[in-house]
């Protein structure tokens, strides 16, 4: 067993820790620390990172609010760099005990800690959102800061004071002999094998996990682990830290913090730091508490709820709240306590305070070993993450990334797109840091931490990984997995609104796209987080009338000049049943919010993941297919590839046998039907390929996907190609390539960099990118120019070939004289008792009213944005309001694993429809005589886990289509 | 609701991207998604403004339109440029100069008096040299001429219809009175035709050119001078109605949106306010529209401007000037000419707003139309510009159908029909 030696060793990598290995080592002692997963990975990384002022515990907790304000004041002057200097807000609402003012501001005065009253009106002037009838304001020197990048800081500096930080180590148990503890035994989880480190003094700064790593030793330590639940809103909604002005309670603190605001906390005792759940009751408090400091609250984005463990102690047990625990910090010297030598506990008290927590444990260190060094830590600025020490430091602003990727023009080297992560940033990282994780580039960049949770990073940031540090694959894929269950571990809380889209369009991406569920290797690692606890069912009973809608301003007539057909929605079903109503000479008219899921997806026709029709119709009674019929479902196909084909993009294969066609990760994804641009990367052909991409094409790593088909027995291999053309662009996306794709001097520079690098290559694999306009005479011409066969793999959105589609069919609409407009949003409708007279549209001052003697309904499921839910669980469909069936307990949406392989239950609300695809009630009857409903608003199945999205819109499509001749 | 909190909706899918015409040709502007819900989440009301690049929006609005989740680009990328403009970013030279450009009003009032002097000046290859390095305004950029008698003069004295019997007010706008009246002309004929007493009230201009260039303090005072001077008229329910798009969608929305003018007044002028051709198809389909139109056998080219699709009602233009018998329209499907109000006129941009409407100069010079239409003056300017074509407005052709006679492109054709 690997054996180190250490004057002090410290457990827990969190604020605690990483600020008393920094202590320590500046006094010169030789420290470790260990940490069992990544820095802040324990209730560091979990808090609102609010920057104390003290205001907050003035009545409660007087000793506590000192200590803040106390290192309020040093953390300002140490690390600048890591704070936000946002000020806060104690407001007092209509909901709070005025008698709460008088001690407040004593408290206040009593502590030092400097209070300002505002006028209301200053105060909205400042923060316009806030609740106007909030009667009082006051101001206190609250801020936010980055607990992320303060414990790496402080790991910094203790590194280069010659301390040693392990991550990835975890405590198994304390050595004991005897009365003394003398070092401590752990798991090295990189290398899976035991490491003992002995040390003079073992300190246990585990925060919530100190009563489990003491237990190790025999020694008994009550903690409490005091659960609070926090939730993330999509942006800033205030700028300044807004307190409610009282005791402190469940949900009564909205923190800025980076581009979020964090709506905090609950406080519920759990019995297991590590096994927890967040319950609904908890998201529907913060949401309650929320409008009462900003009356919109509600309608706002959530981006996820988490919920972390506060370290809290008691020495006694019996207190009935966890809120009457003091918040002061406890040093436990355990020779007096429990006659045990060379072990001392830090725990409870605040991230504000850590900085003094690691003063007086290691003044108690020094004095332990007969040492007399003085703390220096309050005197010495943290360093900075770019090691410029030129820079003068001042205080985090939120605009600071912005305004970097604006003055260096780098947009075009943005991997995470939502918290403007750039390419050098993570190569930084994964370079000088021990990354093993993406949660780990995460937790120093924000990686994935915005709106699209990792929707487009993931596999970017994969990509990059693999190309730096060249792991065997299937560690890559089990990363990818890895970092998408964490993304989805928060979000299940929130999944409703906006969210819950995002997840269907991730799920579109990697379930479907990218097919990640096929990847060689494992779904998860030993470095996986631990999923939430499942919240015990419940029922809650959805508001019996719908919200009310946003009364219709209506002034012009509807036009008199008979519209026949009405398609509501551009994606593929829209598109396809007003193609087919021309066709049969309808008078057609399509509006549409704005162009659909056809940008998305793969560009592929997917009717089913490689099943008999003829069983799976069978199988599903009510499922769209068995309502269409096969002969139906096969005239569609056959029509819509004669279609492709009279428009020179042919699409081949057919519903018996698909092609298995590699996706932009390596991994196998099996097509019904694919453009002729990708057919020849069909894998049960043997022959030898080569994937190439571009250096400065983020979303397509050569490397990785040669390995992943190696890895499955492919004869792959790779070039990254760094044109000079490409050089030039300060942005290559998708689009930029197709684009110069279609030229035929950008095609000649492709082929010159190719031509001498074949060998025995019989094929060679894109990124789908050749050409948006022309693309068979790029294929072709890629194919003469270089003697191989080329190919096209579909990757992130947005997608040239699902484009190519788009485009193909409504140019073929506008050629038969159908009308498309966009930027149209249906939002209501006039009925005349079964028939819909006409659909108003949102338009500029006032609603458009359209009139038709049918309408079609093709707006598209949660993912297509035509069914919306709220956080009630009350879910519509967007264009006229009606309602949709939706399981009431909340906890039966979804399961824990986003790569579930079982369909999430949720997702496959929609209109059920009878057999003409008209929809009806829960009796079955027909909702209106002249409504249709086709494509993803169809409930019933889940169209991204059974691969049938584009199926199911095309058949269903076509069949109303013709049904109207 | 304001545009930023829009940005919510967004979920990254960058089908604005591709969409922009923008970004396609240039990449110093990084496309709207990049600007509108992703930097959006980095400004602060009380921070310096980190942005640069958001003033190579042109607004056109093509985002929006295409945007499945109904973010509010176009909006949220004016108000960070007003920011830019508030915080003292742009540079006073280009501010200067945009401020010139943004005031059509005050440069016709100056101007126009002298038009056949301001006229050569602005012919002058010198004059517009030394205009391009002193204020950034491109050579080449296709300013209108100045002309010899301002539409409302000539309102004054022509005779006015014996018995109308309905109202309807007509907001001209900078354009019809400085540049072209003969726009003005053919939209008071074909209302008179239509039995109106037109009703042309003082105004001032709609302050888009201002909005655009994110002066949002001399656009607020124009538009609440604007409300002032038509308040009463919607009080009546007389409509207002406009032949420049942009005035028009300016009035309904973009002045009270931007600048978060709720008021009822606001309110009110902006549910009475009708682009022209949506009003005669309300008329139409009312079966209040004088149908009694001549034959045009043309086939001409027209293009939507981007102001035009914003309003969000589809394209009553084609299906108004589909009631003139004979009539063929080709419809552009083309994005954007480019010129986007000023954008195209400034020096930095110039090149820009020429490539981005190159399809639409392919597709007008490949019909071999003696005419275009279009129906927003700074349109029709760029497309004159590029491609050799006069441009039309619907409404002349309506006028010309009821047989008024033809003025400017519309002159000769009228004697050959």
């Amino acid at each position: 067993m690997k054996q180190i030696t250490s004057d002090v060793v410290v457990i827990g990598g969190g604020a605690t820790g990483t600020g008393l290995v920094r202590d320590l080592a500046m006094r010169g002692l030789k420290t470790l620390l260990v940490e069992r997963r990544d820095l802040s990975h324990g209730t560091t990384g979990k808090h609102h990172g609010l920057l104390h002022s003290g205001g907050r515990y003035v009545v409660k907790d007087p000793q506590a609010a000192q200590e803040c304000y106390d290192e309020n004041k040093i953390l300002r002057l140490i690390m600048p760099h890591c704070i936000e200097d946002t000020g806060g807000f104690f407001v007092l609402t209509p909901w709070d005990d005025p008698g709460y003012v008088q001690p407040f501001l004593e408290g206040c005065r009593h502590a030092g800690i400097p209070v300002e009253e505002l006028s209301i009106s200053h105060m909205l002037k400042q923060e316009p959102k806030l609740n106007p009838h909030i009667s009082r304001c006051f101001r206190v020197p609250d801020g936010t800061a980055d607990p992320f990048l303060a414990a790496e800081l402080n790991a910094e500096s203790a590194r280069h004071y010659n301390a040693t930080i392990l991550t990835y180590h975890e405590v198994l148990s304390l050595v004991r002999d005897h009365n003394h503890v003398t070092g401590i035994l752990c798991q090295d989880l990189v290398k899976d094998e035991q490491v003992q480190v002995n040390a003079s003094i073992v300190v246990n700064a585990s925060g919530a996990w100190a009563g489990k790593i003491a237990a190790s030793a025999g020694i008994t330590i009550q903690m409490i682990p005091g659960k609070g639940t926090l939730a993330a809103v999509n942006h800033r909604i205030v700028n300044t830290v807004i307190n409610r002005c009282k005791m402190p309670s469940d949900g009564d603190i909205l923190v800025p913090t980076h581009t979020v605001s964090i709506m905090g906390t609950t406080d519920i005792k759990v019995n297991d730091p590590d096994y927890f759940s967040i319950e609904p009751w908890e998201l529907r408090l913060l949401l309650e508490e929320g409008e009462k400091l900003i009356p919109d609250f509600r309608s706002f984005r959530l981006l996820r709820a988490w919920a972390g463990v506060r370290p809290l102690f008691q020495e006694t047990s019996a207190t009935s709240s966890d809120r009457e625990i003091s918040r002061a910090y406890v040093l436990l010297d355990h020779v007096q306590r429990d006659g045990i030598e060379g072990l001392l506990t830090i725990t409870s008290g605040k991230w504000t305070t850590y900085r003094k927590m690691a003063e007086v444990t290691a003044d108690k260190v020094c004095e332990k070993l007969g040492l007399r060094k003085q703390c220096r830590t309050h005197l010495e600025i943290l360093p900075t993450r770019t090691k410029k020490e030129s820079i003068k430091l001042h205080y985090h602003q939120l605009g600071a990334r912005l305004a970097e990727i604006e003055n260096q023009k780098s947009y075009g080297k943005l991997l995470c797109e939502c918290e403007l992560v750039t390419l050098p940033d993570i190569e930084h990282d994964i370079l000088q840091n021990e990354v093993h994780t993406l949660g780990d580039i995460r937790r120093d960049l924000r990686l994935g931490m915005g709106p699209c949770q990792g929707g487009y990073c993931t596999l970017r940031a994969a990509g990059l990984l693999h190309a730096l540090r060249q792991p065997p694959v299937e560690e890559i894929n089990t990363a990818i997995c890895d970092f998408l269950e964490e993304r989805w571990k928060g979000q299940l809380p929130i999944l409703w609104g906006h969210q819950l889209r995002q997840v269907r369009l991730n799920e579109l991406i990697y379930k479907n796209v990218l097919n990640v569920d096929n990847l060689p290797g494992k779904t998860s690692s030993r470095f996986a987080i631990d999923k939430y606890a499942t919240p015990p069912p419940e029922q809650v009973s959805p508001p019996s009338s719908k919200p009310s809608q946003q009364q219709i301003t209506f002034i012009s007539h509807p036009s008199s000049k008979s519209t026949d057909v009405l398609v509501i929605g551009a994606g593929l079903a829209g598109l396809v049943t007003a193609w087919r109503s021309l066709y049969h000479k309808k008078n057609t008219r399509l509006i549409a919010k704005g162009w659909g899921a056809t940008h998305w997806s793969s560009g592929c026709i997917d009717v089913l993941n490689n099943q008999s029709l003829e069983a799976f119709v069978t199988a599903h009674p009510t499922h769209p297919y068995t309502l269409a019929g096969s002969s139906t479902i096969r005239n569609a196909l056959t029509s819509f590839q004669d279609l492709c084909a009279s428009a020179s993009y042919p699409m081949l294969g057919s519903i018996e046998e698909g092609l298995l066609l590699p996706t932009a990760l390596g991994s196998l994804r099996m097509t019904n039907y694919a453009p002729i641009t990708m057919v020849a990367g069909d894998t049960r052909n043997q022959t030898p390929m080569l994937i190439v991409g571009f250096s400065q094409f983020l979303d397509f790593f050569p490397s990785l996907i040669a390995k992943n088909l190696q890895a499955q027995s492919m004869l792959a291999t790779d070039l990254t190609l760094d044109l000079v053309s490409l050089q030039q662009h300060k942005y290559v996306s998708g689009m930029v390539l197709a684009r110069l794709f279609d030229t035929p001097e950008f095609r000649a520079e492709v082929v010159t960099a190719l031509r001498n690098r074949l060998g025995e290559i019989k094929r060679i694999g894109f990124p789908a990118v050749l050409g948006l306009n022309e693309p068979l005479t790029v294929i072709r011409d890629l194919e003469n120019q270089l003697g191989v066969q080329v190919f096209e793999i579909p990757g992130l959105p947005p997608s040239i070939p699902g484009i190519r589609l788009h485009n193909l069919l409504t140019a073929e609409i506008q050629k038969l004289g159908g009308r498309i407009y966009n930027g149209m949003q249906v939002t209501g409708f006039e009925n005349d008792a079964y028939r819909i007279s006409a659909v108003y549209s949102e338009a500029a001052a006032r609603h458009q009213p359209h009139a038709a003697r049918t309408i079609i309904l093709a707006t598209g499921g949660l993912l297509g944005g035509g069914i919306q839910l709220d956080d009630h669980g009350y879910a519509q469909d967007t264009a006229l309001g009606l309602p949709i069936n939706c399981p009431t307990d909340r906890t039966s949406w979804h399961y824990d694993t986003f790569l579930s392989s079982e369909p999430h239950p949720l997702h496959n609300i929609g209109f059920a429809v009878n057999s003409s695809f008209q929809p009806i009630d829960q009796k079955g009857a027909l909702l209106f005589d002249n409504l249709y409903v086709v494509g993803g608003a169809l409930g019933g199945f889940d169209p991204i886990h059974e691969h049938s999205l584009e199926g199911v819109s095309l058949v269903t499509g076509y069949l109303v289509g013709e049904k109207l001749a | 609701m304001i545009p930023e909190a829009s940005l919510d909706q967004c979920i990254k899918c960058n089908i604005c991207t591709t969409a922009c015409p923008v970004s396609a040709v240039t990449d110093l502007f990084p496309g709207p998604k990049y600007e509108a819900p992703q930097a959006g989440r980095f400004r602060g009301s009380t921070q310096p403004t980190p942005d640069q690049s958001v003033d190579y929006c042109s607004g056109c609005r093509i985002c929006n339109m295409v945007c499945p989740t109904g973010v509010k680009i176009a909006e949220i990328n004016a108000r960070a440029r007003a920011t830019l403009v508030e915080q003292g970013k742009i540079p006073p030279v280009l501010r200067l100069r945009n401020n010139l450009i943004a005031r059509a009003e005050l440069l016709g009032k100056l101007a126009q008096p002298i038009a056949p002097l301001a006229n050569f000046a602005l012919n002058l290859k010198p004059a517009r040299l030394a205009a391009e390095a002193v204020l950034g305004i491109h050579h080449q950029a296709p300013l209108p001429a100045f002309t010899n008698q301002r539409f409302t003069t000539w309102f004054r004295q022509h005779p006015a219809p014996t018995n109308p019997n309905r109202q309807v007010v007509y907001f001209h706008g900078c354009s019809t009175e400085y540049y072209e009246p003969r726009v003005g002309r053919a939209a008071v004929n074909v209302l008179e035709a239509n039995g109106f007493e037109v009703i042309v009230p003082p105004q001032n201009c709609c302050g888009l050119p201002l909005l655009s260039n994110g002066e949002f303090n001399a656009a607020r005072k124009y538009h609440m001078s604007n409300v002032q001077h038509l308040i009463k008229f919607a009080k009546l329910g007389i409509p207002i109605i406009g032949t420049s798009t942009s005035c028009t969608l300016t009035l309904k929305e973009e002045a009270p949106e931007l600048l978060d003018m709720h008021d009822e007044e606001t309110r009110l002028v902006s549910e009475s306010t009708y682009d022209f051709n949506e009003f005669l198809m309300i008329l139409f389909n009312e079966g209040s529209l004088n149908l009694n139109l001549r034959s045009i056998p043309l086939s001409l080219p027209y293009h939507v401007p981007c102001q035009y699709r914003a309003h969000r009602i589809g394209k009553p233009g084609i299906e108004l000037l589909e009631l003139i018998p004979d009539l063929h329209v080709i419809d552009s499907h083309a994005a954007c000419c480019g010129i986007a109000g000023t954008y195209g006129y400034k020096k930095e941009k110039y090149n820009i707003a020429m490539q981005v409407g190159e399809s639409l100069f392919k597709f007008i010079n490949d019909i071999n139309a003696p005419f275009v239409i279009c129906d927003s003056e700074t349109c029709r300017w760029q497309i004159t510009h590029a491609t050799g074509k006069p441009a039309i407005h619907p409404v002349e052709l309506i006028a010309l159908a009821y047989g008024f006679p033809g003025e400017g492109a519309l002159e000769n054709i009228a004697g050959n029909i």
